[in-house]
């Protein structure tokens, strides 16, 4: 599971995220819902390394790994879908699994699952057929599944989703959902980032609004999909919030 | 078949001469498109393994192996503490690399002299191998045909290894997008690291087993480094195959091209190069930054923190200086002048000449400012409007035309004239590509000076014309101190004027275009005429230093517009902060009393000095001298300093792959427009499944 306590980050223009605690059970999804420009990305990029925090921890497992550049945080059990999806333009399907496929230490029993090129096809039998074709060649919902099975095949413990329907057809957003909820079922600790609340209502167990860089609700899935006027309530509020801030 | 058979030795020497470069510039094309290093000190690496194998071979085959061994090691190792070098500068872009491996090559090859003497080795090579073979009726060396299978044999090992395996898809994607393979578990520093120490394996490997094709020598650094540079261009970055088929043609031009033609060969090589970049006008550029995001306060920026610490309190003494903010801003060039004017009373007659030299020199480093640091194009080419120059007013001492305001005047047109000739191949381009552009420019301008020796004296360069008068019917100038003030004069003028243009709106526009050029081409603004004027100013400007130049030191000679001049330039530019024409004559100044003065007392050491003094700029300086008066962009005092090129660090947030420079958007006018009608003023939506086409159409 992924623990984050008072997690602070930002860049050299100013602080993005201040003080965010967030846990992420192993075996559910957490979803993180903002507008845009509320810390989302620069959550995921902490909690992956890509961005080191001001403060605050990050634990695995309870095992603290806070500020560790991402090569060891991904080596710790952190598989990244990026926003974008970032696949790597010049190398093909076939060297991306080979790439990426990082099988856990011997010994180590505690991965909720082991991935190897193998299953991930299995999972996402399209990308078989294009195991020749090069990441650029590749359409932008098989470039999804690409970055999925990237972050899949260094058998993690925690799942980072950045936007992962971003730009995919109304069919492949089902699909991708069914997905993410078969992945935390099978132990991983899911964190889905999402812009929009429909789609975290649909499969997470938590569900976090973020505004501008703070925790503005949290409440259970199942509430949400009871009563869905919460959540939109603090969108929408949040948006007016910022409007009469501005003006 | 006759023609064939009388040149079937340059034709096979070509081969092999093809291949050896394809090994060394493999090596540069990897530092360079997947470490993002463009590494000037790669002909230094080479000269190491050359060194070290002709060292240690002893005509034995033990020897040999001892010497391959060790060169590789030794070029190998060379190449891991490249990567530690360059890693801090990782987030200053590809121009602060470059220079700082140019810096270590001018170091590097001193200690070579140290170690193994100015003179060029002798290299033995097994006897077995040392006798000709017979090749369809003609006798050749046996050891260029084993070379060029052991070429084979490592270009393909290489290219197996980077193709084939994982390691090599790791490089790949490194250079592709280093934040995502580090997300894979992949440590991109280590990637960097390897791939560094590779070249330099690969760079000593061809060093040694070379050494009896271009041998080691003082030479041999800058020669392999061009040659790799033009094969590296005309290869493109991304397929080694293009780098392989370039290389060869190379290797062809520079054996079977001299035993043709030998006046066209010099050109050819520079011209290819020229046209491949100027037609393809968008050299692919590698990611600059890599590593993972955080990067930890290395010593480098600890010492630069101190540095500035030391510059504190005179930005606070300019803080508190009175006077209105104009004032101030035009205190720096007073200030200056100030001490210029005083110089003749406070040095002897020889430190009087380098000072007029330093103004020339300046002269030619504030034409670098202002297309490096105000139209976006940093240039390593300014030597050729320079030399332009002063062959123009050497020409004219030597036709009697002694009038130094003639001179200056018909000098910087001329310099003009050839800046509008080469500005349209030059303008298209951005970023490194210009570096390369401008570079070929630079080295056909030193051909044509070598070939063309009834106005250029060819090597031996031009001496004893008339010297210049300052005015109509005047005196030649003679004594130290009337040319100083001669040429004080000059560079007053020039430079005044310099900045009343980039202080006026056309210098805002220029600023405009190197900051958001899309943003000023959508307002409408003819960005690339912008450009050429003031590639022809700078062009013009560049050309009065070449002439100042000429009147000062009295003699010319190739060297003193060759590719080092045009890297002082830029190191100047550097140094001086690449926005500040004070900054670039201070720069300058620093570069010729390192060259002429500090290396006086210890003679022989120049380039060392300069090497230490390249290193120390690019490390300790990243916003120049100017950048110690402690302006901050936006902040109070002075005017506000743009980040200088490819200086500053990239911005927050967006990956790396965004990094890439923006790529001018193609403007063309398309005719009617193929595919559903778009109504004026109805948004058509186009829903469809992904994967059915959309963004294509």
């Amino acid at each position: 599971m992924l623990e984050l306590t008072g997690l602070t980050a930002g860049y050299h223009g100013g602080t993005v995220l201040h003080g965010l605690d967030l846990t992420v059970d192993a075996g559910s999804v957490h979803a993180v819902v903002g507008h845009n420009g509320a810390g989302k990305t620069t959550l995921v990029h902490t909690v992956a390394g890509l961005t080191r925090p001001s403060a605050g921890t990050v634990r695995i497992d309870g095992r603290e790994v806070t500020g560790q550049p991402a090569h060891r945080l991904a080596r710790a059990g952190i598989g990244l879908v990026p926003q974008g999806r970032r696949v790597f333009a010049g190398l093909t399907v076939e060297e991306h699994l080979r790439l990426s496929h990082r099988p856990p230490r011997r010994g180590d029993t505690t991965r909720p699952g082991v991935w190897t090129p193998a299953r991930v096809l299995e999972l996402l039998p399209r990308l078989g057929e294009r195991r020749t074709n090069r990441g650029a060649d590749l359409s932008g919902g098989e470039q999804q599944m690409l970055a999925l099975a990237r972050a899949l095949l260094g058998s993690p413990r925690v799942l980072l989703l950045d936007e992962p329907t971003e730009g995919l057809a109304p069919v492949l957003v089902r699909q991708v959902h069914e997905l993410v909820v078969t992945l935390a079922a099978e132990g991983l600790a899911v964190l889905l980032v999402s812009p929009s609340p429909a789609q975290a209502v649909a499969c997470a167990r938590t569900l976090t609004v973020l505004t501008s860089g703070r925790m503005t609700l949290r409440m259970s899935g199942e509430d949400a999909r009871a009563d869905p006027t919460a959540l939109r309530a603090a969108l929408e509020l949040t948006a007016a919030g910022t409007a009469t801030d501005n003006g | 078949m006759d023609l064939l058979d009388a040149h079937l030795v340059p034709a096979v020497d070509g081969v092999a001469f093809g291949l050896l470069l394809f090994v060394v510039a493999a090596g540069l094309s990897l530092a360079f498109g997947t470490a993002g290093v463009l590494n000037l000190s790669h002909g230094t690496l080479y000269a190491i393994g050359a060194y070290t194998g002709a060292e240690l071979s002893d005509g034995t085959w033990g020897g040999l192996a001892l010497g391959l061994a060790a060169g590789t090691a030794a070029a190998c190792l060379a190449g891991a503490g490249l990567s530690a070098a360059t890693a801090p500068l990782a987030r200053r872009g590809h121009l602060a690399q470059a220079l700082l491996t140019f810096g270590l090559a001018l170091i590097g090859g001193d200690l070579l002299i140290q170690l193994f003497g100015a003179d060029e080795l002798p290299v033995r090579v097994p006897e077995m191998l040392d006798s000709s073979v017979s090749l369809l009726g003609h006798r050749y060396p046996a050891y260029r045909l084993c070379f060029i299978v052991m070429a084979v044999v490592l270009a393909a090992f290489g290219t197996w290894v980077l193709t084939r395996t994982r390691m090599g898809a790791a490089v790949r994607a490194a250079a592709d997008d280093p934040e995502m393979l580090a997300a894979t578990g992949h440590n991109p520093r280590a990637v960097h690291t390897g791939v560094l120490a590779a070249a330099g394996a690969l760079a000593g490997a061809a060093g040694v087993l070379g050494a009896p094709i271009i041998g080691p020598g003082p030479g041999t650094s800058e020669n392999v480094l061009m040659l790799s540079l033009v094969v590296v261009v005309l290869g493109g970055l991304r397929s080694l195959w293009a780098t392989f088929f370039a290389a060869i043609a190379v290797g062809e031009v520079q054996t079977l091209g001299v035993a043709v033609a030998p006046a066209l060969a010099p050109y050819l090589l520079f011209a290819a190069m020229a046209a491949v970049l100027v037609l393809r006008s968008r050299f692919v550029e590698p990611a600059t930054a890599h590593g993972s995001g955080p990067s930890s306060p290395g010593p480098v920026a600890r010492l630069r923190e101190r540095v500035s610490g030391w510059a504190a309190p005179l930005s606070a003494w300019s803080g508190r200086l009175p006077g209105s903010p104009a004032w101030r801003r035009a205190a720096p060039p007073l200030v200056l002048l100030a001490v210029l004017v005083a110089l003749p009373a406070l040095l002897d007659a020889y430190s009087i000449s380098l000072a007029g030299s330093a103004l020339a020199l300046g002269l030619l480093a504030v034409s670098v400012t202002v297309l490096t640091g105000y139209a976006g194009l940093p240039t390593l080419g300014q030597t050729a409007p320079f030399a332009v120059g002063a062959y123009a007013t050497a020409n004219l001492a030597e036709a009697e035309w002694t009038v130094g305001p003639v001179q200056l005047v018909l000098s910087a047109l001329a310099a003009a004239v050839f800046a509008a000739v080469v500005g349209p191949a030059v303008i298209r381009a951005r970023g490194t590509t210009v570096l390369m552009i401008t570079l070929a420019v630079g080295e056909l301008t030193g051909a044509v000076v070598n070939q063309l020796k009834s106005v250029t004296g060819g090597a031996d360069g031009l001496v004893g014309f008339p010297a210049t008068r300052a005015w109509w019917g005047g005196p030649e100038l003679a004594e130290e101190s009337e040319l100083y003030a001669y040429a004080l004069v000059v560079a007053v003028v020039a430079v005044a004027l310099t900045l009343l243009v980039l202080r006026s709106p056309a210098g805002k526009l220029l600023t405009g275009t190197r900051g958001a050029e899309a943003r000023m081409r959508a307002s409408g603004h003819p960005v690339g005429r912008y450009l050429l004027v003031a590639h022809i100013g700078a062009g013009a400007l560049a050309g009065v230093g070449g002439s100042l130049m000429v009147t000062v030191q009295q003699y010319l000679a190739p060297a003193d517009v060759g590719f080092e001049i045009a890297a002082f330039a830029l190191l100047a530019v550097v140094i001086g902060g690449t926005t500040s024409v004070v900054g670039a004559l201070l720069g300058a100044g620093l570069i010729v009393a390192t060259r002429d003065w500090v290396a006086g007392s210890w003679p022989g050491h120049g380039p060392l000095l300069l090497g230490v003094l390249f290193v120390a700029a690019v490390y300790l300086l990243p916003r120049g001298l100017a950048g110690l008066r402690g302006d901050r962009p936006g902040g109070g005092g002075g005017r506000p300093s743009a980040p200088p090129v490819s200086e500053g660090p990239p911005p927050p947030g967006p990956p790396s792959r965004d990094d890439q420079p923006p790529s001018r958007p193609p403007v063309r006018d398309d005719g009617p427009a193929s595919g559903p009608p778009v109504r004026e003023g109805r948004p058509l939506s186009a829903p469809a499944p992904n994967s059915a086409g959309k963004v294509s159409s």
